[in-house]
């Protein structure tokens, strides 16, 4: 999985326009209009479906109505990666999966069709915007144990994006 | 009412067709950004007219901007965060408000009556700076028309 942060919210900028009508730059003021733009590659679909459940965000993602699915891009979890069985299982399971899109695909069912029977192991890429209060939802649920490891490693990888761009609003947050 | 731009993301244009690509394609995002680069602004006006027939608004949602507005009276302030989900008010005292909005709340804000007025203030402020000459033009076209 890649995480990359594509543009965020010129903070400085905001606050001396919030300086200059003499109020103070409160935390809770910045994390409204504090907004960042991220391109996410390659996590499965299993974890976007989590994802878009932070609502508070504006997302576009790669469509399988019209990108053709390869048997190259599937997740695999670890738990299953460990043990011979079950990622014998897995890869039956993929293997007759794409068989049958690929199939259907050859005798003219369109890809939107087609991707009925897709796994949600498969990998996808999109983008997403959000504001920094919503992002702060999202590590303080996601980042949790009870989490599940694909959406914590996502997560974690915005946070310490965010906190890269703009430390000063990120320490105040994780402060509290 | 004053509105003025505090900050705007960078390349308007160009983000919605990062935006509209990522649902076309699987390339990676240095890919699109790079094809996008080669075929330049016309494509990128290309995909937002394109976006625009097709409804699909979703894309606009990524270019965001803050503005500060001066003289905007509390009520207003409350119809903008009641009747806009994606858009932040915070009040800074004296009738100044910080609002941060994406552009697709900014066509909606448009296509609306009671916050048209709102709308133009911030769409004439975003001609003034220069910001996306090119989303004005395809978005708001008629107004630029009618000038």
């Amino acid at each position: 999985m890649r995480v990359k942060l594509l543009y965020n919210t010129d903070l400085p900028a905001l606050k001396a326009a919030i300086q200059a009508k003499g109020a103070p730059d409160d935390p809770d003021v910045l994390l409204d209009h504090v907004v960042y733009m991220f391109e996410i590659e390659d996590c499965s679909r299993v974890t976007t479906h989590q994802l878009v459940r932070h609502r508070a965000a504006s997302y576009d993602q790669e469509s399988q109505r019209f990108s053709a699915a390869t048997r190259e891009g599937v997740v695999t979890p670890p738990s299953v990666q460990k043990n011979e069985a079950a990622l014998g299982a897995y890869d039956e399971a993929l293997k007759a999966v794409y068989s049958a899109y690929e199939k259907m695909v050859a005798a003219g069912i369109p890809k939107e069709d087609a991707r009925y029977v897709l796994p949600s192991a498969i990998k996808t890429k999109l983008v997403m915007t959000l504001n920094a209060r919503s992002l702060m939802h999202i590590v303080w649920q996601r980042t949790a144990l009870q989490a599940q490891w694909e959406i914590r490693e996502l997560a974690s990888k915005m946070l310490s994006l965010a906190k890269e761009a703009t430390p000063e609003l990120w320490t105040k947050i994780l402060e509290r | 009412m004053k509105v003025s731009l505090v900050w705007s993301s960078p390349k308007p244009e160009r983000t919605i067709a990062v935006a509209m690509r990522r649902c076309y394609s699987t390339k990676t995002i240095e890919e699109i950004e790079s094809e996008l680069e080669q075929k330049g602004a016309e494509y990128w006006k290309y995909l937002l007219t394109k976006c625009l027939q097709d409804k699909s608004l979703d894309v606009l949602e990524h270019f965001t901007l803050s503005l500060m507005v001066e003289g905007m009276s509390e009520a207003e302030a409350v119809r903008l965060v009641g009747g806009f989900p994606y858009s932040r008010v915070s009040s800074l005292g004296a009738d100044s408000w910080l609002v941060s909005l994406n552009a697709r709340t900014l066509v909606e804000m448009w296509r609306e009556p009671a916050s048209k007025r709102f709308a133009e203030s911030v769409v004439s402020e975003l001609d003034s700076k220069q910001v996306c000459p090119v989303f004005n033009q395809v978005v708001f076209g008629e107004r630029a028309d009618a000038r």
